[in-house]
């Protein structure tokens, strides 16, 4: 490494040609692809943040050279340009691989704009990258958005787009329905961590953050000796397992049942289904007996439970299973760092407040059973008829969160009978299956869309 | 046969979706105003199979064509596609279709789009039954590109009542049942096609030996050896 104002120039050198190659490289996507809105802000900031790094480099560079006692102040800015960039780095690839022809772009502007009516979370933005887990994330963002802010600072030309969050779907499920309606999970998280962080809800969040020290305290019997970093890792391990059982709930809420059947349904595909693992609360996760013991009782307060109970689909009587089992059961991960059993009874003592805080600011955005009664028929029909679900009933449309969960149903009892009214389509031949499945979830996904349509021409959208 | 009326198309539309004689367009956008007196206006759809750049010297119509001729592309509501001069690409219709029964379908396109040298259809006639959005090939046939915006109105449907009772109905064909984009043309392989009128595959076809990355016949010396 060279020092001086020839190494300053040389770093500067390289972190322009990675800068330069970067902004060329999303240029070129937002020209040859289509992206969602939240996207092409992301890409429009990196655009902005770009021009704004060269011009640093180059006038930092430039007064380095002037004033030789400059070139250390200019490392350090130096430094943190680096780290940022190095940051973004990773998101700008699978950002720029979830174009509108490998997502579902109508479910996630649904869910983005259901979001939108959870108080305090108005004007949110959720920008999707593809992964290639076969698993579904939320990025927290509160650390990328903290470092950006460090560096307005340095690069004032470039502002971090405000409540943008970013989820992540297996690159192999992007054009698919009923596994991505998981992304409402995900949405949860982006929500809870949102709020925490703004000051809108904070008396809602900072109650919950007490009830887990008081829980804590009543439950686990030495808590209050424990040295500080011992509390801080049991407060850690519980705040985890919260956000957890938030994002569920917050997922049931909006969506209704049909996120438990696409828990399940990605729960199978990953083989995480086997007897004894749904007992067990791991460092970052509730045992799945304690989620869908929690997804149950919320479906059952808002009546979506018996909306569901004629669904004739092994789904149902999983989660009825696991949701049935004792809490008393309900174990620790042998792996994890703290074996005090007294971890989960404090757990178990702040459920009601988890439930209690969904619920207050999810008032506005609860997805509705009524419409399900209403439209459930109907939707069969058509997706019988092999017909997209939007089709109007008495002239009107039948309600988004409606299709998606009688779209669900039917996939889960009647795509059989679906095949046997087409020549030569045996239930029995997978590959068949599988092709009447993706159909029947583009017909879902296309109703959805009409949906919006309608919406936007009936002035009802913007 | 004759041509369904407004009024007449509007009492097929109230029909339920499982009624074999109902008619079924989703979404029809703007209350009366893709009705005519014998037609409903269609919008375009917001998906697209561009034509691709083989890298073989020439096309051949078999079972790999639904996939290997086209690239996809979405341009949502509020943008546009520009389409060269003397191209032809795939669209679909935004609405989604099922006929009844006993009634077939034509689309032409609506004249005004038709006076700027945009043609659509070459295929226009719609079975009874059918459903899904319809498949369209939009030729630009004039000397410029032409800009196309999905949502705007494209085609016109025309429908023809057909004499044929629902109980006589078989199974539907699974081929092209319930399409949401506009797809690929399905073949199946042309030896087991002629083979159905008795034509050997052999005796018509010639093989012609390709490179696969480039795309150019190979060079083979009359005793089967590679030149140097």
């Amino acid at each position: 490494m060279q020092d001086g104002i020839d190494g300053l120039l040389h770093d500067a050198a390289c972190l322009h040609g990675l800068v330069d190659f970067v902004q060329q490289y999303c240029t070129e996507q937002l020209v040859s692809q289509s992206y969602l809105d939240a996207t092409g802000d992301f890409f429009g900031y990196i655009d902005e943040l770009a021009r704004g790094t060269k011009q640093f480099l180059s006038d930092s560079t430039a007064s380095a050279s002037r004033s030789r006692q400059r070139i250390e102040a200019v490392r350090a800015d130096l430094l943190v340009v680096k780290d940022y960039w190095r940051i973004l780095h990773a998101f700008i690839k699978p950002a720029s691989d979830a174009h509108t022809l490998r997502i579902p772009c109508s479910l996630i502007r649904l869910a983005v704009r259901q979001v939108g009516r959870v108080s305090g979370m108005h004007d949110a933005k959720v920008a999707i990258l593809l992964t290639p887990e076969l698993m579904y994330f939320q990025t927290p963002h509160t650390h990328l958005k903290d470092l950006a802010a460090k560096l307005n600072k340095v690069i004032p030309e470039a502002a971090f787009p405000p409540k943008l969050g970013f989820v992540e779907l297996p690159y192999s499920q992007g054009p698919g329905f009923f596994n991505n309606l998981i992304l409402y999970h995900e949405l949860g998280h982006f929500t809870f961590e949102e709020l925490c962080s703004s000051n809108l809800f904070d008396s809602g969040f900072a109650t919950l953050d007490a009830a887990i020290i008081d829980s804590l305290q009543n439950n686990v019997a030495d808590f209050s000796t424990r040295s500080r970093q011992a509390q801080w890792l049991a407060w850690e391990l519980l705040r985890s397992w919260t956000q957890e059982i938030f994002a569920d709930l917050f997922a049931l809420r909006l969506i209704g049942p049909a996120f438990s059947f696409a828990f399940i349904e990605l729960l199978g595909l990953l083989g995480l289904l086997r007897d004894g693992r749904e007992m067990i609360f791991s460092e970052s996760h509730p045992a799945q007996a304690c989620r869908f013991g929690e997804q149950v009782l919320q479906l059952r307060d808002d009546r979506w439970w018996d909306a569901v109970q004629d669904v004739r689909a092994e789904h149902l009587e999983l989660i009825t299973d696991v949701a049935g089992r004792s809490p008393d059961d309900y174990k620790l991960d042998p792996d994890l760092f703290d074996q005090d059993p007294g971890l989960i009874l404090a757990f178990r003592g702040i459920l009601p407040a988890i439930r209690k805080l969904v619920r207050s600011i999810t008032k506005g955005a609860a997805a509705g059973v009524g419409e399900f009664h209403k439209y459930k028929a109907h939707v069969r029909k058509c997706l019988m008829q092999g017909i997209v679900p939007s089709t109007p009933l008495d002239r009107k449309v039948p309600t988004p969160t409606a299709i998606i969960n009688a779209a669900f149903c039917f996939y889960l009892t009647s795509l059989p009978q679906l095949m046997e009214r087409l020549e030569d389509q045996k239930p029995s031949d997978i590959e068949r299956r599988s092709y009447w499945t993706q159909r029947l979830e583009m017909w879902t996904l296309k109703a959805v869309e009409d949906c919006e349509v309608v919406a936007r021409c009936q002035g009802e959208l913007a | 046969m004759s041509v369904l009326s407004r009024r007449e198309i509007q009492v097929r539309l109230r029909k339920k979706p499982d009624d074999e004689r109902g008619l079924i367009i989703t979404p029809l956008l703007c209350g009366e105003e893709p009705f005519d007196a014998d037609s409903v206006d269609l919008r375009l759809g917001c998906y697209f199979l561009l034509p691709k750049v083989l890298r073989t010297p020439f096309f051949c119509p078999d079972e790999k064509s639904a996939t290997c001729l086209h690239d996809r592309v979405h341009v949502p509501l509020g943008r546009y596609l520009v389409v060269p001069a003397h191209q032809t690409i795939l669209g679909a219709t935004l609405e989604f279709i099922k006929l009844p029964c006993d009634v077939s379908g034509e689309i032409l396109t609506k004249s005004s789009v038709a006076r700027t040298f945009i043609v659509v259809e070459t295929a226009p006639w719609i079975h009874p039954r059918y459903r899904g959005c319809l498949t369209l090939e939009i030729a630009n046939v004039s000397n410029t590109p032409v800009l196309l915006y999905p949502g705007r109105l494209i085609g016109q449907l025309i429908l023809l009542d057909v004499s044929r009772h629902p109980t006589e109905l078989p199974k539907l064909s699974h081929k092209y049942f319930g399409p949401v984009y506009p797809e690929g043309p399905k073949f199946v392989s042309p030896a087991d096609d002629l083979l159905k009128i008795g034509v050997h595959p052999t005796t018509i076809l010639q093989q012609v030996p390709v490179e696969p990355e480039l795309g150019v016949r190979k060079r083979v010396a009359p005793d089967g050896c590679r030149k140097p």
